[in-house]
C-alpha cells in the first residue's frame, strides 16, 4: 500500500493471506457440501463444530478484540435456546425461529450493554456471571418451561430426520460464516482499528477521539448475536431444552478454552482453538472426569507457557488482518 | 437413508466421482475419529443403553453395572426371534449426569453405532433428551424411572390431545400412584393431617405441585406450601419457621439428594424434626447411601420405592427373581442391595420382550408398533402399553417403605422395608410404618 522507504512495503495482504484466504473459501466449500460424502454422524458432528467456532469467535472478539472478558456469555446461549423456544411456541416455523432468535438475542443485548458496559475489568465479568444466572432464574419462571422441567422443540417433529439433520447443519454453517464475515469487516474497518486500540489503552485510545462506549457497544452486540444464534441451533439440534443445560456455565468455560488454547486476540486462533477442543471432545470425552481434568491442565499450561495460544506460537497470518511491514529483503519485521 | 442425498445407489455403476466422493469422505472422517456406521450385518441386535453412571446422578447409575452384566450372560447365546436367532450387543454409555452429553451420546449411538432400540433409564435430565434424540432420527426408545408427566408434559404433550410421539415410549410410576401410595401410607398414623411440603422449581418439583397437591388437599391433608425453591438453595430458615407456626407433622419432598441433607440438618437444627411425625421424600432417600449420609437423622425416614427386593416377579429375560437379584448384587459388590437394580432390570426385560414381539426387529417400524402393544410382565411387574392414561405411556407402581435400623447382625446398617402396597397388592406389607419423632 503506502511505501515508508524505498525498501520497506506496508501491506494488508501478504501471499500467507492470499493463501489463506483461499483456504479458507475452499474449506467452507467442502464443508457446504458434506452431506453428499458424509454419513449422518459426521454431519451433526460437523454442525457441533460450527457452534463451537461461533462460540470462541464471539467470545474472542469480545476479549481478545474489545478487552471485556466476559464469564457470562451463557446468558446469551441460553436465551437464543429460549427464544427459539417461545417463538417456535407462537406458532414461527422452528427454522425461522432460530434465525429470529438470533436477532430478538442481539436486540435486548442493546440496553444490557448501557448497563453492563459502565462495569470494569473484573467488575463487568462478575456482573455478566450475574446477569447470566438472573436471566436463567427468570426464564425458570415463565409457565412454559417450567422451572428445570424445560420444554421440547416439538414442532421439528413435522420435518422428517433427513431434513431436520441437514437443514440445522446448514444453518450451523451459515450462521458460522455470516457472523465471521460480519467480524471480519468489523475488524478491518475504522471501528475494528479503535476496538484494538480501545484494548490496548482506552484512555490514550478516547484522547485520539475515539468514543469507547459505542465501539464497545457494537462489539458487544455482535457477540451476543453470534452466541444467541449459537444457542438457538444447539437447540434445533437437541431438540430439549433445559434451562440448567443452557444456562451453564460450563459454556463461557469451554469458550474460554477454546479461544485460550487457540490464541486470543487473533481471527485464526480462535478457529483453531475451536477445532483443537471439537477434536479433544470427540477423542476424550468418554473418559468423563479426566477428560474435564485434562481440559483444565492444557487451559493452564498454555496461559502460563504459551499465552499467545497455538496460534501466536505459529506466529503466521492467515488472514488479512492488520499491516505487515516486508523490507526489500523479504524478512518481515 | 430416504434421500438420495446421502449416499449414491448402491446398484449405480461406480464412477470416478464416486472414488473421488469415498476418498474425500475418508479424508474427512478418519482425522475425526468418526467413521460412518458400517453396515451391520442382519443377524446382530444392538441396543443403545444410556444411564447417569458418574457426576451428581451417579446413585441411580451404580447397579446399572451389574445388571447388565446379568443380561448380556443371558443374551450370550443370542436372541431367537421367529425362528431366527440373533446375537445381541448391548452398548451402555454414560451420561455423567449432564442433559447435553445424554443426548449427544444418543445422537452418537444412533448414526455411528446403528441401534435398534435405545433404552434410557432414571431422571428427566437423562431420559428426557435421549427421548427426543430418537424422536427426531425416528429410532424406538424405551425409558422408565422419572414421573411419566414430566416425561410426557415436559416434552411439549398437550393435555387433551393426540400424542405428538412416535417413536419414544415410558413406564414406571406417575403422580397417580404417588397419591394413592401417600394417602394409603399417612393413614397408617394418627396425625393432624397437616403437610409441610418442599417441592422444588424443576420437572419433578412442578409435576407434583400442580397434579399431587390438589389431590392431597381434596383427601383432607392440609397442604402448606412455601412455594417452589431453586435447587442448591443453601438457607432454608423461612421454610422452616412457617412449618414450625403452621404445626406440620408431615413433611413431603422431591429434592435432589444434597438439597435434601441441607434442609433437614437446619431443620434439625431449629427444632422442626421433633414435631414430623412421617417424613416422606422421593428422589432421595431411594438408595441406602444416601440416608446413610444423614447419620441418626435418617432413621425412619419413609420413601416410596418403584421396586423392592420383595417384589413377587421374575424377569423374564434372566430368570432371577427378585431376591436373587438382590442378594446376587450384594455378593458380587459387598455393598446393599437398591431399588435400581429391579427397576434397570424390568427396563431390559421391557426392551427384550419388545423385540421378540416385534414381526422384524430389525424394522425400527416393527419394533415401535411392537413396544405400542406390549403387554408383559417385567421385574417391576405389569408393563402394559395398550391401556396407559396417555398413548406412550404405561403407568406402573410405587410402593410406601421405610428406613429402618437394621437387625444386629444383618451386615448393613439400615433396613429398607415395606409398609403399604395400594398401587400393587400383590407386593407384601412386611413392616409397621413407624412415626419418625417416635
Amino acid at each position: 500500500m503506502t511505501a515508508s522507504a524505498p525498501d520497506m512495503r506496508v501491506d494488508r495482504s501478504t501471499k500467507a493471506t492470499r493463501i489463506g484466504l483461499w483456504a479458507m473459501l475452499a474449506v467452507a466449500l467442502l464443508l457446504a457440501v458434506a452431506p453428499w460424502y458424509a454419513g449422518a454422524g459426521v454431519i451433526n458432528r460437523l454442525t457441533a463444530l460450527c457452534v463451537y467456532v461461533l462460540l470462541a469467535a464471539m467470545w474472542n472478539a469480545l476479549a481478545g478484540y474489545g478487552g471485556l472478558v466476559s464469564i457470562g456469555q451463557q446468558m446469551f446461549f441460553g436465551l437464543g435456546a429460549y427464544a427459539t423456544i417461545r417463538l417456535s411456541e407462537a406458532g414461527v416455523d422452528p427454522f425461522v425461529a432460530v434465525a429470529l432468535a438470533g436477532l430478538a438475542v442481539a436486540l435486548l443485548s442493546w440496553p444490557v450493554s448501557l448497563v453492563m458496559l459502565r462495569l470494569r475489568g473484573g467488575e463487568f465479568a462478575i456482573g455478566m456471571w450475574v446477569l447470566a444466572s438472573v436471566s436463567h432464574l427468570l426464564v425458570n419462571l415463565d409457565p412454559l418451561i417450567q422451572g428445570e422441567t424445560g420444554r421440547s422443540l416439538v414442532a421439528l417433529n413435522a420435518y422428517d430426520t433427513e431434513t431436520r439433520r441437514l437443514m440445522v447443519f446448514w444453518m450451523a454453517l451459515l450462521a458460522m460464516l455470516l457472523v465471521l464475515g460480519l467480524l471480519a469487516a468489523l475488524l478491518r474497518s475504522r471501528l475494528g482499528l479503535a476496538i484494538q486500540a480501545i484494548r490496548d489503552n482506552e484512555e490514550a485510545a478516547g484522547s485520539l477521539g475515539v468514543d469507547a462506549f459505542r465501539t464497545k457497544q457494537v462489539i458487544f452486540v455482535l457477540s451476543a448475536f453470534g452466541i444467541g444464534l449459537a444457542g438457538a441451533i444447539w437447540l434445533a439440534s437437541a431438540t430439549s431444552f433445559q434451562p440448567k443445560t443452557y444456562f451453564s456455565v460450563q459454556w463461557t468455560a469451554y469458550m474460554i478454552f477454546m479461544v485460550l488454547v487457540g490464541g486470543i486476540g487473533r481471527f485464526e486462533g480462535a478457529i483453531l482453538g475451536a477445532c483443537l477442543f471439537f477434536l479433544i471432545e470427540t477423542w476424550f470425552a468418554a473418559t468423563g472426569v479426566w477428560y474435564l481434568i485434562g481440559l483444565g491442565a492444557t487451559a493452564m499450561v498454555f496461559s502460563l507457557y504459551l499465552p499467545k495460544g497455538a496460534w501466536g506460537a505459529i506466529g503466521l497470518r492467515l488472514l488479512p488482518f492488520g499491516y505487515s511491514v516486508t523490507q526489500g529483503n523479504g524478512d518481515r519485521t | 437413508m430416504k434421500t438420495g442425498l446421502m449416499t449414491t445407489s448402491a446398484t449405480a455403476r461406480i464412477s470416478r466421482r464416486d472414488v473421488l466422493r469415498a476418498g474425500a469422505a475418508m479424508g474427512l472422517t478418519l482425522p475425526l475419529g468418526l467413521q460412518p456406521a458400517m453396515a451391520q450385518a442382519g443377524d446382530t441386535l444392538r441396543v443403545g443403553f444410556i444411564s447417569p453412571i458418574t457426576g451428581p446422578l451417579a446413585g441411580f447409575g451404580k447397579t446399572d453395572g451389574y445388571v447388565l452384566e446379568q443380561a448380556r450372560a443371558a443374551l450370550a447365546s443370542g436372541l431367537a426371534i421367529g425362528g431366527k436367532t440373533y446375537a445381541v450387543e448391548i452398548l451402555d454409555r454414560d451420561t455423567q449426569s449432564n442433559p447435553s452429553i445424554a443426548g449427544q451420546l444418543a445422537k452418537d449411538l444412533i448414526d455411528n453405532e446403528a441401534v435398534d432400540l435405545m433404552l434410557a433409564i432414571s431422571t428427566p435430565e437423562t431420559i428426557n433428551p435421549v427421548s427426543d434424540a430418537c424422536e427426531a432420527a425416528g429410532v424406538p426408545c424405551l425409558s422408565t424411572v422419572m414421573p411419566w408427566e414430566a416425561w410426557y408434559f415436559g416434552r411439549g404433550a398437550e393435555p387433551g390431545k393426540l400424542s405428538p410421539f412416535k417413536w419414544s415410549f415410558h413406564f414406571g410410576f406417575g403422580v397417580d400412584e404417588f397419591y394413592r401410595a401417600y394417602v394409603s401410607q399417612w393413614g397408617l398414623i394418627e396425625t393432624n393431617k397437616k403437610v409441610g411440603v418442599m417441592y422444588p422449581n424443576d420437572a419433578d418439583g412442578n409435576a407434583i405441585r400442580a397434579v399431587l397437591a390438589p389431590k392431597l388437599a381434596e383427601a383432607g391433608y392440609t397442604i402448606v406450601d412455601p412455594g417452589p425453591y431453586e435447587t442448591g438453595t443453601a438457607d432454608y430458615s423461612a421454610q422452616i419457621a412457617l412449618f414450625r407456626q403452621e404445626g406440620v407433622e408431615i413433611f413431603n419432598s422431591f429434592p435432589i439428594p444434597p438439597d435434601f441433607a441441607a434442609f433437614w440438618r437446619q431443620a434439625a437444627q431449629q427444632g422442626l424434626h421433633k414435631q414430623i411425625k412421617i417424613v416422606q421424600v422421593a428422589k432421595t432417600g431411594l438408595f441406602p447411601s444416601d440416608i446413610e449420609a444423614l447419620g441418626e437423622l435418617g432413621v425412619n425416614i419413609a420413601s416410596a420405592a418403584y421396586w423392592h427386593r420383595d417384589f413377587p416377579y421374575s424377569s423374564p429375560l434372566t430368570g432371577l427373581d427378585g431376591k436373587g437379584l438382590a442378594a446376587g448384587y450384594e455378593a458380587a459388590s459387598g455393598q446393599q442391595w437398591t431399588q435400581q437394580l429391579g427397576a434397570t432390570m424390568s427396563l431390559l426385560d421391557a426392551g427384550f420382550e419388545a423385540l421378540k414381539a416385534s414381526a422384524d426387529p430389525k424394522s425400527k417400524e416393527a419394533v415401535a408398533t411392537a413396544i405400542a402393544g406390549l403387554q408383559t410382565v417385567t421385574m417391576i411387574g405389569k408393563v402394559d402399553f395398550t391401556a396407559g392414561p396417555v398413548a406412550n405411556v404405561s403407568p406402573g407402581p410405587i410402593i410406601g417403605a421405610q428406613w429402618v435400623k437394621a437387625a444386629e447382625g444383618a451386615g448393613f446398617p439400615l433396613d429398607y422395608v415395606v409398609t403399604e402396597n395400594a398401587t400393587d397388592p400383590a407386593v407384601p406389607v412386611a413392616a409397621k410404618l413407624q412415626p419418625y419423632n417416635a
